[in-house]
Parts: structure tokens; C-alpha cells; sequence
């Protein structure tokens, strides 16, 4: 009889505890709610995806031609390096950049370091003691950054020290402020300040409903974070405050005395931490790793850029000219996923492509001289350039000695991209994408259609090192246990000719292919 | 907003009534969802998949009951479904030592913190935090319980029991709780 009552007191208590306790959502919730209560009006969406590639098919273009990412980046490096040159006296200029360089990535580390301890500290007051021995590995200048906000030291410092370490608890603080525990606490413990600590029935939490409101929660403001810290600070160096000790038992104060841990309860605590890291669960529930391999037939648009020639190359569509039939590739490559949001996920990784598209052809009997058409690259103007030919254009005679000519093209690309969730059902999800693929040439054959048309010059040499490529893809995802397997179409189009600018001949490949995916978690 | 209303907007398939009746109870939600789910993610997961059925069975409440309680057990139904699709509750974990330690009143502190009991109760095996959540939590009957996760009763009364034991152990192990002395008669021998 005794027993069931203590039973009953200890389900009251979880029961009360487990009912004061909220969290609040992340926005995507809320978002992915709404998108799928009113899916007429998910044109934010579809904008927003619209814009993202946009973007990247921008940062692709400017990586291909001469306004390269790379000189934008150190132009504005070098603005950035005159801003801090000219706000600073001559003699301090090398040593604040370093600085100002070394000690922002310091004090990141040491800030993440320190917010991670604090949480435990929070959610675990017997992790008290983790959180000490990390403190004591923090690099010295957060410690003075932190204690500083009481402007005692402040006013002391030299002004080049108070910069640093404003700036540090200014991030200190912001992290703070947006911390989700800060939330879960306030909740918390508005809760146990309003709420009623009598034990209720079972029925009574379900039938009563929830009085409380977002706005009236009293989350602490940068200040209070770091008074908070401030506090937390000294006591890890004193040991356990009162506060804590009126929290904890009255056994815990010899813990406190011997400032030490029993090993298994070290180890316990240290598990309970390691079990209980948000990163890492996050990271790893979010990254995955896809192979992928895509059959495609290749079609190209072939095109002239002339300048003050006559000949017949450059009158009318130079495709009704030429004996030409698509060609079986593939693509294969290895990438990385990882969402972004529930619906989005950011790609990237490395492929291997193999083009192929056929000409027809009759094979000279003897080598012939004939002539490619070449573009002056100082004046524009178009010129014949001699070379030599083994095979003739098939396309209004006959064939005596038919064959097929391949232009082909090897190439490894780096395809950045992203895939969006249009919709999902059970197990199986439907995804459109994009990409941006730079793309490097590194073998292939190039058949050029002579000035005259008549016959082929073959010359790998006019094809263009780098080039970039865009990809558009939808596919099913269908989810295997812990894989996820992706079939769908793909277009592949080439934005730049395959041929170096200097040739008047444009050609322009396209492929359209059905892609196979295999996809694993991390 | 008044109930009433955001009820009458919600069947209208009104967003802005849906969006208040979700602010004002996804937070307590989310807690329920995140003592059953593995993290964060998950419960964030099952939060919104379980709002999404609320606002289309929104029709099916009769004003019977609280509507946070029919919002409550839609929601703990869905955190169910969401894990059985991966989990069987069928497979009984032992712990040894597995016996029953009886709590006295004043080894409860008054200060306790809520997320300190429920990151203890997540800390459990998924088979005994869920069994512990439905009964102690959330007021099933373990014939419910085994009927939700296709258990036999008394598998869902012994999971309860052993999960409540590991619990306790826990909140020793994190002086939340304190150890029990033990009995003495009136002349102090054990």
C-alpha cells in the first residue's frame, strides 16, 4: 500500500515535469505546415528556387570566363584590408591584422568550446563539472572578454583591447540570445513561477487547455546572458554556489569539497554529454553520399559566326549541310547531398562525362587540301586557314567507302547544385534539380566541316580546355531501407561552344538521359 | 484570438487562424513530441506532420473536450505511427539489477528543472521511454498501450516497470533524486 503510493507521487511528479516542459519550433515547421494546407500558394517557393539557380548560374559563368570569383574575392579583400589601414595609426597596421584575424577564429573556437559547456551546465546541473574542465582549457582572452562586460576592465584597457573583447562578448551574447535552451528555459521556468506545483489527475492536463502565450515569455537579454555567464563563471571557480546547492542534495556538497569525480560517475556524465550532442546528430542525420550513373544520347545545335566571308558556309543553317546522327554517352559520378531544409538539399560532387555524336562520312582515297573557316581574333573578320582531309561530306553523294566519324569529348566536371522536394508520399519522393557543372576537357576528337563544305578536318586541338555545363533533372527517390535509389530524366546543356573562339564554327551539345542514383546516410 | 474563433478560421481553411492556433500550441507539442523522438529533428518532424492532421481533422472535433487534449492525442498517435515505422516495440530489452525503488516524498527537491526530468526520460531505451511516456505521461491504460503498439499487455506492464526502475536509477545517478535509506525498525537495527 505505501509502495503504490510513492509510485503514484513519482508518476505525479514526471507527470507534472514532463507537462511544463515546452520547446519552440523552428520556422520551417510552420512553413512546411502552411505549404502543405495551401499548396496554390506556394509561388515563394518556386521564386526563391528560380532566384538559387539564377545565382548559380551566374557564380558558374563568372568561373569560366575571365571575371573570375577568385579576383573578385581579392578585390574585396583588398578593400577590406584599406578599411582597416586607414582607420588605424601606421605603426599598428601589420600587427592588428593579425590580430584581428587570429583572434576572431581563436575566439570563435573557444566561444563554440564554451556555449557548449554552458548548455550542459543548463540542461545538467551535475555537469557542472564537465563544463569546469573545459573552462579551464579557454583561451584566457574570452575568460577577460567575458568578465569585461561588467566595465570594470573595460575602462582600464587599452582601446584596441576593448575593441577585441566588445567584439567577443557582443558574439558571446548574440549566440546567447539566439540559443533554442534559452527559450526551452524561459518557458521553464515560467512555468514553475505561475503554474500550479499540486498534483493533478491524469485526465487533467489533457482537459485543460494550454493558458500560455509566446509573447509573455521572459527570454534574457544579452545582458542578462552574460551576467548569467559572468556568474556561471565564478562558479566554476569557486565550486558550487548556493543556489546550485539548494538544487542538489545535501550529499553533492562533498563532491564540492573533494572537487573531484568518482570515475564511473565521470565516465557516466561524460557518456550522458557525448550521447547528447545536437551537432553531431544533426550533421550526420543530414549528409549523405549518392553514386550515380547516367545513359544519355547526345544532340548538338551547330551554328557559324562570320564576318565579311561569301562562301557557303555561311549562308543558311549549316545543319541541312551535314550527315549527322546523335550519339550514345554517359555521365558517372560521386556527390555529397545535404539538406538544407526539409524540402531543399545542396549537392555537390565529382562526375566523369563521355560525349558522342556521329557523322557520316566516305573516306578519301588520298589525303585532299581543303580549308577551315577561322575568325581573326583582332579584327573579326573570317579567313580559310589550309589544312588537310581524309574524308568527305556525304550528305547530297553517295558514299563510296562509307564510315562514321565520332566527335568525341572526355570530361570531369564538378557539378554544384540543388534538389527541391515537389512532393512525398510514403516512401517515395519526387525531386527537381539543378546544376552548375565547370567542366575540364581533357581527350576527345573534333571532325570539322571544311569552308567549302565538302569535306572533314579532324583537329582534337580546337577544343576548348574548360567549358561549362548546366543540368536539369526531376526524379523519384524511393526510400530502400537506408538507401534511397533515384531514377528520372536529365538534360545536359553545353553554354559555351565546344570549339576555341578563334573557329568560326559554333557547336553546341546537349544531352538528354535517364539518370540512376544511389544514395547512403553518413 | 479567442478559441471560438480560431476554431471557426481553422475550418474555414483560414491560414492566419491556422498560424494562431499552431503558435499557441506548437511549443507545449513539441515537448511532447520531443520526449518520444531521437532528437530534435525528429520531434520537429512528427510536430508538423501531426498539425497537418489536426487542420484536416479539424472538422471531426465536437467540443466534447479540451482542445489542446484532442490535439494532444492526435499528435502522441502520430509520434506512435512515426515510430513504428521503424522501431518494433515487441523487443524487450533486460537490464539487470532491474528491481523497484521506492520514493519518498522528501527525497524530492521542490526546484527541479522540467528539461533535466525530460532529457532523463529520452535518455531511456526507445522501447521503455515510450511505454513510461504513454502511461505515466500521457494517461493511457496499458491495454491501450499495447493495443497502440501491438504488444501484449503485459509486455507494455513490464517495460513500464523496468523503465520506471532505470528511470529512477538515472535521477539518483543525477541527484535529482536521492537514494533511499534503508528501513530501520524503532530500535534503529535494519
Amino acid at each position: 500500500m505505501e509502495n503504490e503510493f510513492y509510485t503514484d507521487e513519482f508518476e505525479q511528479l514526471l507527470k507534472e515535469k514532463a507537462d511544463q516542459f515546452s520547446m519552440y519550433p523552428s520556422k520551417r515547421v510552420w512553413h512546411s505546415i502552411y505549404n502543405n494546407l495551401h499548396p496554390s500558394r506556394r509561388w515563394p517557393s518556386v521564386v526563391i528556387s528560380l532566384f538559387f539557380i539564377s545565382s548559380l548560374m551566374f557564380i558558374g559563368y563568372l568561373n569560366t570566363g575571365e571575371n573570375s570569383i577568385t579576383r573578385q574575392i581579392n578585390n574585396s579583400s583588398s578593400i577590406s584590408t584599406i578599411s582597416i589601414e586607414e582607420t588605424t595609426p601606421p605603426s599598428q597596421k601589420i600587427n592588428n591584422k593579425i590580430r584581428v584575424l587570429s583572434y576572431s577564429k581563436a575566439a570563435q573556437q573557444a566561444e563554440a568550446q564554451y556555449n557548449n559547456a554552458f548548455e550542459d551546465v543548463i540542461t545538467n546541473e551535475t555537469d557542472f563539472y564537465t563544463y569546469t574542465i573545459v573552462k579551464s582549457n579557454r583561451p584566457p582572452y574570452l575568460i577577460n572578454a567575458l568578465t569585461a562586460s561588467s566595465d570594470i576592465k573595460l575602462s582600464t584597457a587599452t582601446p584596441e583591447t576593448n575593441n577585441n573583447q566588445e567584439g567577443v562578448v557582443q558574439t558571446v551574447n548574440t549566440y546567447i540570445k539566439s540559443n533554442q535552451i534559452f527559450a526551452d528555459i524561459a518557458v521553464s521556468n515560467k512555468k514553475n513561477k505561475t503554474g500550479s506545483s499540486k498534483p493533478s489527475d491524469k485526465n487533467k492536463t489533457e482537459n485543460t487547455p494550454y493558458k500560455g502565450n509566446t509573447d509573455d515569455l521572459n527570454l534574457p537579454s544579452a545582458n542578462d546572458a552574460t551576467a548569467i555567464l559572468n556568474t556561471s563563471d565564478k562558479q566554476a571557480e569557486t565550486g558550487l554556489t548556493k543556489t546550485t546547492e539548494a538544487k542538489i542534495t545535501p550529499d553533492s556538497k562533498d563532491i564540492n569539497e573533494n572537487n573531484a569525480l568518482k570515475a564511473e560517475e565521470k565516465a557516466w556524465i561524460e557518456n550522458y554529454a557525448f550521447q547528447n550532442k545536437p551537432a553531431a546528430k544533426k550533421w550526420k542525420g543530414r549528409l549523405g553520399y549518392q553514386f550515380y550513373i547516367t545513359p544519355a544520347v547526345n544532340y548538338r545545335k551547330l551554328t557559324t559566326k562570320v564576318k565579311g566571308s561569301a562562301t557557303p558556309f555561311a549562308n543558311g543553317d549549316i545543319n541541312n549541310s551535314i550527315s549527322q546522327k546523335p550519339g550514345f554517352g554517359f555521365e558517372a559520378g560521386l556527390g555529397l547531398n545535404y539538406a538544407v531544409a526539409k524540402r531543399l538539399q545542396i549537392k555537390a560532387g565529382v562526375q566523369f562525362n563521355y560525349t558522342n555524336y556521329n557523322i557520316s562520312a566516305d573516306q578519301a582515297s588520298h589525303p585532299i587540301t581543303t580549308t577551315i573557316l577561322m575568325n581573326d581574333p583582332s579584327t573579326g573578320y573570317s579567313y580559310s586557314a589550309a589544312r588537310t582531309s581524309t574524308t568527305s561530306n556525304t550528305f547530297n553523294t553517295p558514299a563510296a567507302r562509307p564510315v562514321t566519324l565520332h566527335n568525341r569529348t572526355y570530361q570531369v566536371s564538378v557539378p554544384i547544385g540543388f534538389g527541391y522536394k515537389l512532393s512525398s508520399q510514403d516512401n517515395v519522393e519526387w525531386f527537381a534539380g539543378a546544376t552548375v557543372q565547370p567542366s575540364y576537357y581533357f581527350g576527345g576528337k573534333a571532325h570539322l566541316i571544311s569552308t567549302d563544305l565538302k569535306s572533314y578536318v579532324s583537329d582534337p586541338s580546337t577544343i576548348n580546355s574548360w567549358n561549362l555545363n548546366l543540368g536539369f533533372e526531376t526524379y523519384m527517390n524511393f526510400k530502400l531501407g537506408t538507401y534511397n535509389f533515384q531514377v528520372g530524366p536529365q538534360v545536359r546543356y553545353q553554354v559555351n561552344s565546344t570549339y576555341k573562339k578563334n573557329l568560326a564554327l559554333i557547336e553546341k551539345p546537349y544531352a538528354i538521359g535517364l539518370k540512376f542514383g544511389l544514395t547512403k546516410g553518413f | 484570438m479567442t478559441e471560438e474563433l480560431m476554431l471557426s478560421g481553422c475550418l474555414r481553411n483560414n491560414a492566419t487562424a491556422q498560424e494562431a492556433l499552431y503558435n499557441r500550441f506548437s511549443p507545449r507539442m513539441l515537448g511532447v513530441c520531443y520526449r518520444f523522438a531521437k532528437n530534435r529533428e525528429d520531434a520537429e518532424d512528427m510536430l508538423q506532420e501531426g498539425f497537418i492532421k489536426v487542420f484536416s481533422q479539424m472538422h471531426q472535433y465536437r467540443n466534447e473536450g479540451a482542445l489542446e487534449g484532442w490535439i494532444r492525442r492526435i499528435v502522441v498517435h502520430t509520434c506512435i505511427n512515426n515510430l513504428k515505422k521503424n522501431k518494433k516495440f515487441s523487443d524487450s530489452i533486460d537490464i539487470t539489477n532491474a528491481h523497484s525503488i521506492h520514493i519518498r516524498e522528501e527525497m524530492i527537491p521542490s526546484i527541479m528543472q522540467a528539461k533535466q526530468v525530460v532529457e532523463c526520460i529520452r535518455s531511456l531505451p526507445l522501447g521503455y521511454k515510450t511505454v513510461l511516456n504513454l502511461y505515466a505521461i500521457e494517461g493511457y491504460s496499458h491495454k491501450e498501450i499495447a493495443s497502440m503498439l501491438d504488444i501484449e499487455e503485459s509486455t507494455s506492464r513490464s517495460q513500464y516497470t523496468r523503465a520506471k526502475s532505470m528511470l529512477e536509477e538515472i535521477l539518483i545517478r543525477k541527484k535529482i533524486i536521492q537514494k533511499p535509506k534503508k528501513k530501520t525498525n524503532f530500535l534503529g537495527a535494519v
